[in-house]
């Protein structure tokens, strides 16, 4: 639904984005991850044709950005970064004008539709300049979806909602994957994305790492074994010879092992630990967060300049 | 065309809702009305000569309206989209420039025209009450033109010109300032009936005519090539 490939944007001689290629999926959420200024919002724009690349190209449904913008309009929904509505006109008049413009047949029963989903069908005649900055975010992604797009393009689509209202909106959006629309969510929150995305894409500027949030997090980290001892001793660090072991630490009475494939290593660290006199009280994994993958590869991006 | 009229009624629905555009709006054409009528009022004992020539002047008033109304919320039309943040989601719709363009043209002249009309018509029945009837001479066929014909396309030109100057400054006060110059070649032919350079007949008009309409094609032209989407966006902070 959404491909891309070499696109890169320069504004005078500073580098936006550069060589992006990627490709989200018909029924897939892929997040574009990375700090502020890394590019997000220029591949959001330039993929919804409000800018046009520098060099190469991009495809949304099968529309090419450069031969087909209006083609390509039509068939996305942009959550912009701030909202951006018509403060002096009511709930209703704004839905009301963006789908006449996008020709959205039936028009009044969709509005009702997500007037009321986003619990904001009580208020549709008041000004928006009196909704609230989380009353104001739901109205903008209703928006983004009154034209029922096959492509959603959402930046920060759960900033400034209370958490009862995030969550609506996440499950909202793992619904429109259900109904096999293509998502590409930038977002700061971290977790958010984890929990919402098939896959990761971490920008900063360029592309810097890109797989499901597991395939990341193994890449960088393996799995971490944190065995809890009653008798932990230093030197088990030492003596401790397994294959399939990364690394491994002892601290505060713990014995902490990076391992490359816990259902191969564990039994044979359990066994070798028993067999170096030690007295296991528990063993469990536990995993990288994503924000230790982020900022992994945000520090090595750094380094390398 | 559709677009354009879905960007007509939001212009309106929006302007309604701005006290400063509706008394800005409204003021003028009644301020016009009350102080011909008041001319007309101070004349009528005048011999009717006079009073025709009274008459004639005060038109002038009714000619020049439909060109000045619309230029404040002109003014507002696209620095006032991104002064709202609204540019953007706009602008990220299938909508043409050209569009664009057209229906926040049309959204601030069509208004213009009415009132500036409904003053007129208000204007001529104080007058024929206070006069016991209009003078003869004085609505004649090149007058109607100028005013029915003529004057739509000068507020558009006006428009037109005003919209370049909202698309190109970065914020409203800027865009006010520099849109009343908007109104300078409107005032051409307004010089040319007060000094008496020519008579308003018909030639005069059609010639008029032949060097308006051609400049709003060109003036709506260039205002829609000068748009630049990208340059709002990246560059209006």
């Amino acid at each position: 639904m959404i491909r891309a490939e070499g696109l890169t944007r320069k504004f005078g001689d500073v580098v936006a984005v550069e060589g992006l290629s990627f490709e989200v999926r018909k029924g897939e959420i892929v997040a574009l991850l990375g700090p502020n200024g890394a590019g997000k919002t220029t591949t959001v724009r330039m993929l919804s044709c409000l800018i046009a690349p520098t060099a190469g190209r991009a495809w949304v449904d099968g529309h090419g950005i450069h031969e087909d913008p209006e083609e390509v309009r039509a068939v996305v929904g942009a959550l912009t970064e701030t909202p951006g509505l018509y403060k002096r006109l009511s709930a209703w008049h704004n839905l009301r004008f963006f789908a006449e413009l996008y020709g959205v047949p039936d028009a009044g029963a969709r509005i009702e539709r997500y007037l009321r989903f986003f619990g904001l069908w009580e208020r549709r005649d008041e000004p928006v300049a009196t909704y609230s900055k989380g009353m104001r975010q739901k109205l903008a992604l209703a928006r983004a979806l009154i034209h029922e797009p096959k492509v959603l393009l959402l930046d920060e689509p759960t900033a400034g909602l209370d958490p009862e209202s995030a969550r609506a909106v996440r499950d909202f959006i793992a619904e429109l994957r259900s109904e096999g629309r293509a998502i590409l969510l930038c977002t700061h929150n971290l977790p958010e994305a984890e929990r919402v995305c098939d896959r990761i894409m971490l920008l900063k500027t360029r592309l810097i790492a890109e797989g499901t949030p597991e395939e990341l997090k193994r890449r960088l980290f393996g799995t971490r074994v944190v065995v809890e001892l009653a008798n932990p001793a230093p030197e088990l660090a030492r003596d401790l010879d397994v294959p399939g072991v990364k690394a491994l630490q002892v601290s505060q009475g713990r014995l902490y092992v990076e391992v490359e494939d816990p259902r191969r290593t564990n039994p044979i660290l359990v066994r070798k630990l028993v067999e170096l006199g030690a007295e296991i009280i528990s063993v469990r994994e536990e995993e990288a967060t994503l924000e230790d993958v982020y900022h992994e590869l945000m520090e090595e991006a750094d380094a390398a300049g | 065309m559709r677009r354009v009229k879905v960007i007509l009624a939001k212009e309106w629905s929006e302007a309604l809702r701005i006290k400063m555009v509706l008394f800005s709006v409204a003021f003028l054409p009644l301020f016009m009305t009350g102080f011909a009528t008041y001319l007309i009022w101070q004349g009528r004992a005048l011999p009717p000569e006079a009073q025709a020539a009274l008459l004639n002047t005060a038109l002038m008033y009714f000619f020049i309206l439909p060109v000045v109304i619309p230029l404040s919320i002109a003014a507002y039309s696209i620095v006032g989209e991104k002064e709202q943040g609204t540019l953007e989601p706009l602008l990220a719709t299938p909508v043409r420039d050209w569009e664009l363009f057209l229906g926040k043209a049309l959204g601030p002249v069509i208004p213009g025209l009415i009132l500036s009309w409904a003053a007129f018509g208000l204007f001529l029945a104080a007058s024929a009450v206070i006069l016991k009837g209009i003078p003869a001479g004085v609505l004649s066929l090149p007058w109607l033109l100028s005013i029915f014909a003529l004057a739509p396309f000068l507020a558009l030109f006006a428009v037109f010109v005003t919209m370049i100057v909202s698309s190109r400054t970065t914020d409203v006060r800027a865009a006010y300032q520099f849109s009343s110059l908007a109104i300078l070649p409107a005032l051409i032919p307004l010089f040319v009936y007060i000094g008496r350079l020519t008579a308003v007949n018909l030639v005069f008009v059609g010639i008029e005519a032949g060097i308006v309409i051609p400049l709003d094609a060109v003036t709506f032209g260039i205002a829609v090539r000068l748009f630049r989407r990208e340059e709002i966006l990246t560059r209006w902070k």
